[in-house]
């Protein structure tokens, strides 16, 4: 199990950013993305592992507009 | 079309180009206002940044400002330009120019005083061509390509 | 389009009724310092100082608009009042070229729909060259007896009101007329911009102006829209037929800036950072607000068939991929000079399939998110020609897409339901996805006749016609019709997001999501749990979003493209190094020297104002702050079916109530007590946020605070204390 946006979410083995996307299907393009508090860059999204127990933030950029 | 093309390798940092378009082509003393940009890099080496003619900013220019006049010059008629510097951010080189004291922006005219100012040869007035850009390509929203009717 | 000679025989039958003449100022660090009064009853045509204190406490724009209107209307005055005005204005910024979003001109009246203020925000030249003439802002007063046009000309110097009897009313024919007839030659029609409706903003409520300019680029006029509110309705009322201002010789330093240097500066950053984040950011470049459809789809959040759905399998019919092709690209698509955003779309060629104009090839401006999704999908309506064809029409017609689109939706269910029916309808199948039914029906509104007439009156009025009339269930038509304050909810499901109920609802204008769209950091991100901070997010957002209306701004490029480095920042939701720009903006051109928290200051003083002008006109309280249900929850079973598993879950997990083994109808019933509950308890800690009563009104020591504690302000509020 890890957390995404505060909520639980299933873990599954060799989940990785990109894949946690996709599997959100959080297709909004002005998101960016911590793993337990450490923001990770764009370009590294489809090698970064999501480890189980993770809290992971994909925080949508627009607010208020 | 004739464009300024630079060699940084022979360029011996006396700025004598920036100095001769602010004179002759700005009829100013201030080298701020010359529309080539000779910068020494922090490793010492040189940076020689003027228009290439490419004409992209054509295609951005809201008020039809911009163009490319008979010789292939990209040109700015500054009695249309509002000076909204749309042209400035989208330059693909960063070769429009811009400074506090003017309310347009301005470029390389492409008319090679600099070129033969320069005493080490750094500079060369040579043959180029490009793509043209959208809008010389022809006017858009002309009848002639309907509405698709795959949609209707 | 009339040759010259037509023209000028159509010129000739204008009677001119008065004529001013005015020492034009120079435009002073982003003011004229004057503003323009036109009666078109009694044909007085003044000038009226700016003074200090407004330009301290209004800044310019909707805050002018605001105090203008004020001082002109009293306590019982309607929107068909003659003393009702329009008000238009742009702000101190409006008007610069060089930075993105900087031509809006912000438009109020007392709407006909939700009987207080409305305030709508539009591009197109209309605003800057008004200022420019040399007039911060324009009121309207009075009604006409025969068909006028006001026109300014800030080369002459001159304003005149004009009978123009013989120019049709539908405004893609009549802004082109309008600029040719006062343009000097060809190059000069760019130095000219129209305001018109149309038929349609005759025998509606819900009618719309059209602002133009002349796209260079194109050869021919676009419109944009103060779509909101019914602003168009009122103009028609007035017999106004257009307005038309011409300037020639806009420039870089038009608004004769205190500081050039640090605007030019700004802009070019602007333009470098849309030149390199847009096109991996939301593409509104080549796709403008649609980009929105895709994206709202997969988080059930595009409306379906009047709101009760947010997602359907026909959307990639209308995704932005299909409209990237239709939409004419690598034009410079601003609605103002220097939007690099260029978010203002065309479709060119389109050949009209239906009403007066069947047969004609036309340009159709739009379609925006907001008109795809209204007329779209809310309709159930996926396609992209019937999308385009009631967006021309309502254009040209001056009715609200918006209004259009979720009123439409309304009847559509209202229909399916049988609660009226073709006897009703005079024979229009109104059901989802009838395209043809929906364009008919706005025909009919063009043309005054048949089920048009009423359909035309907005929602609130429709749903009284309908209980009393046709003996429908009054609570259930409040359920599901999407108004709130009489004004059509704009085109999200708020349906999981609290925050974005009150976004709605606590509004001073109505359901239009300018003033605060929280989904995405409520529902999504989860950044704002508590009461608390979904209160603070709408003291904040709002106010924020209120200042682009007081300075001439468009909201867009603050955050539809934000920095590279944004997420590094540390509140990247309100994109730090965007309000900066703003701040240098603001002191560039006023010579100010303001903060960030001062931006806030300043769009409270004005947000407050108008809380309390919607008291003083018998509204603006508590009450009317309530929202239909199905903008909190599932009214019906489908509703609730369509979505078992979400809400089963929430009755688990935050109502307490088991839903194993009970009926749909009595989760609805659960469901609903907990989020009514939820809003009401929104609406306490939002009022006690902003400083206002539990009733809503702005405590007297909050207009102190604020400084606009004016007796006359003062004496509205203590009414209700």
């Amino acid at each position: 199990m890890i957390t995404v946006n505060g909520r639980n979410v299933d873990w599954e083995s060799g989940l990785t950013v990109a894949g946690l996307i996709k599997k959100m299907n959080y297709i909004f393009p002005q998101i960016f993305v911590t793993i337990n508090g450490d923001l990770i860059k764009k370009d590294d999204y489809d090698t970064t592992p999501v480890s189980d127990g993770d809290a992971v933030e994909i925080i949508h950029m627009i607010a208020g507009g | 079309m004739k464009y300024v093309k630079c060699h940084p390798d022979k360029c011996g940092y006396k700025l004598v180009c920036m100095a001769t378009c602010a004179k002759k082509v700005q009829k100013s003393d201030d080298p701020a206002l010359a529309n080539i940009v000779i910068t020494k890099k922090d490793d010492g080496t040189i940076d020689m940044n003027v228009c290439n003619q490419c004409g992209q900013c054509i295609d951005v220019c809201p008020t039809g400002a911009l163009y490319r006049n008979k010789p292939g010059v990209v040109r700015i008629n500054k009695d249309i330009c509002v000076g909204c510097y749309t042209c400035v951010g989208f330059c693909p080189t960063g070769s429009m120019r811009t400074h506090e004291s003017r309310t347009v922006p301005f470029k390389c005219i492409s008319c090679g005083n600099c070129v033969k100012a320069c005493p080490n040869k750094a500079l060369a007035h040579e043959e180029g061509e490009f793509e043209p850009s959208y809008f010389e390509k022809g006017e858009p929203g002309e009848p002639g390509e309907t509405f698709p009717k795959e949609y209707f | 389009m009339p040759t010259a000679k037509e023209l000028q025989a159509m010129k000739s039958k204008h009677n001119v009724l008065a004529t001013f003449s005015y020492d034009k100022p120079k435009v002073d660090k982003g003011y004229a310092n004057q503003t323009l009064y036109v009666n078109i009853e009694s044909n007085e045509i003044k000038s009226k100082p700016v003074t200090q204190d407004m330009k301290d406490k209004f800044i310019g724009g909707r805050g002018f608009d605001l105090w203008l209107l004020w001082h002109a209307v009293n306590d019982d005055t309607r929107w068909d009042s003659p003393e009702n005005e329009i008000c238009i204005a742009t702000g101190p910024i409006g008007g610069t070229t060089q930075y993105p979003g900087t031509g809006k001109s912000l438009v109020t009246t007392i709407s006909p729909t939700t009987e207080q203020v409305i305030d709508s925000n539009v591009g197109g030249y209309f605003g800057p060259l008004l200022k420019f003439s040399g007039w911060d802002a324009l009121e309207i007063q009075g009604k006409a007896t025969e068909e006028i046009i006001i026109v300014i000309d800030g080369e002459e110097s001159t304003v005149t009101i004009e009978t123009a009897p013989e120019e049709p009313v539908d405004t893609h024919i009549l802004s082109e007329i309008l600029t040719d007839m006062y343009a000097e030659d060809e190059d000069d029609r760019r130095n000219v911009s129209v305001v018109s409706a149309g038929r349609g903003a005759e025998h509606a409520l819900i009618g719309c102006l059209n602002f133009s300019l002349w796209d260079v680029r194109r050869g021919g006029i676009r419109v944009k829209q103060a779509g909101r509110g019914g602003i168009g309705s009122v103009f028609r009322n007035k017999k106004l037929k257009a307005l038309v201002v011409r300037q020639p010789g806009v420039s870089g330093d038009s608004n004769n800036p205190a500081d050039l240097n640090v605007i030019q500066k700004t802009g070019v950053k602007m333009h470098r950072e849309i030149c390199t984040e847009d096109h991996r950011q939301e593409r509104m470049r080549t796709t403008g607000t649609p980009h929105l459809i895709e994206v709202m789809n997969a988080y059930d959040l595009l409306p379906v068939h009047n709101f009760q759905y947010g997602k359907h399998d026909d959307t990639p019919k209308i995704t932005s991929d299909v409209w990237f092709k239709l939409f004419t690209q690598g034009i410079p698509d601003g609605c103002w000079y220097g939007c690099s955003m260029a978010c203002a779309k065309t479709v060119e060629n389109f050949e009209l399939r239906t009403g007066p104009y069947k047969g004609e090839i036309v340009r159709v401006d739009g379609p925006e998110y907001e008109t795809a999704a209204g007329v779209g999908s809310n309709c159930g309506i996926f396609d992209p020609a019937a999308i385009l064809e009631l967006n021309f029409y309502c254009d040209t017609y001056g009715v609200d897409t918006i209004s259009w689109g979720t009123t439409v939706a309304f009847l559509m269910e209202c229909y399916e339901r049988g609660i009226i029916n073709k006897e009703h309808t005079g024979g229009l199948e109104l059901k989802f996805g009838n395209r043809e039914a929906s364009l008919e029906l706005l025909h009919q509104v063009a043309r005054g006749e048949g089920f048009g007439l009423i359909a035309g009156q907005g929602i609130r009025r429709i749903k009284k016609i309908f209980a009393d009339k046709f003996g429908a269930d009054i609570n259930f038509l409040n359920d599901i019709g999407m108004e709130n304050k009489g004004l059509e909810y704009s085109q999200y499901v708020s349906k999981e997001s609290l925050a974005q109920q009150g976004g709605y609802a606590l509004t001073n204008k109505g359901p239009q999501h300018d003033e605060a769209w929280l989904i995405f950091m409520d529902m999504v991100n989860n950044q704002i749990p508590t009461f608390e901070d979904k209160a603070e997010a709408l003291h904040y957002f709002p106010l924020w979003r209120t200042w682009f209306g007081l300075n001439g701004l468009c909201k867009l490029p603050w955050n539809d493209v934000t920095p590279a480095d944004n997420p590094e920042t540390d509140e990247p939701n309100k994109v730090p190094e965007h309000v900066d720009n703003y701040v240098k903006l603001f002191n560039g051109v006023t010579g100010m020297n303001i903060t960030r928290e001062e931006i806030i200051l300043q769009s409270k003083r004005v947000y407050d104002f108008q809380r309390v002008f919607n008291i003083r006109l018998g509204k603006g309280l508590r009450k009317f702050d309530a929202q239909p249900y199905r903008a909190a929850g599932p009214v019906t079973k489908e509703e609730y079916e369509s979505r078992a598993e979400r809400y089963d879950g929430q009755l688990k997990e935050l109502v307490g109530f088991d839903p194993e083994g009970k009926s749909t109808e009595e989760k609805l019933a659960a469901l609903r007590v907990y989020k009514e509950d939820q809003y009401e308890k929104l609406m306490d800690s939002v009022y006690k946020r902003r400083g206002w009563t539990e009733n809503a009104v702005p405590k007297i020591e909050t207009l102190k605070e604020i400084g606009i504690d004016y007796p006359e302000i003062v004496e509205v509020v203590k009414r209700h204390l």
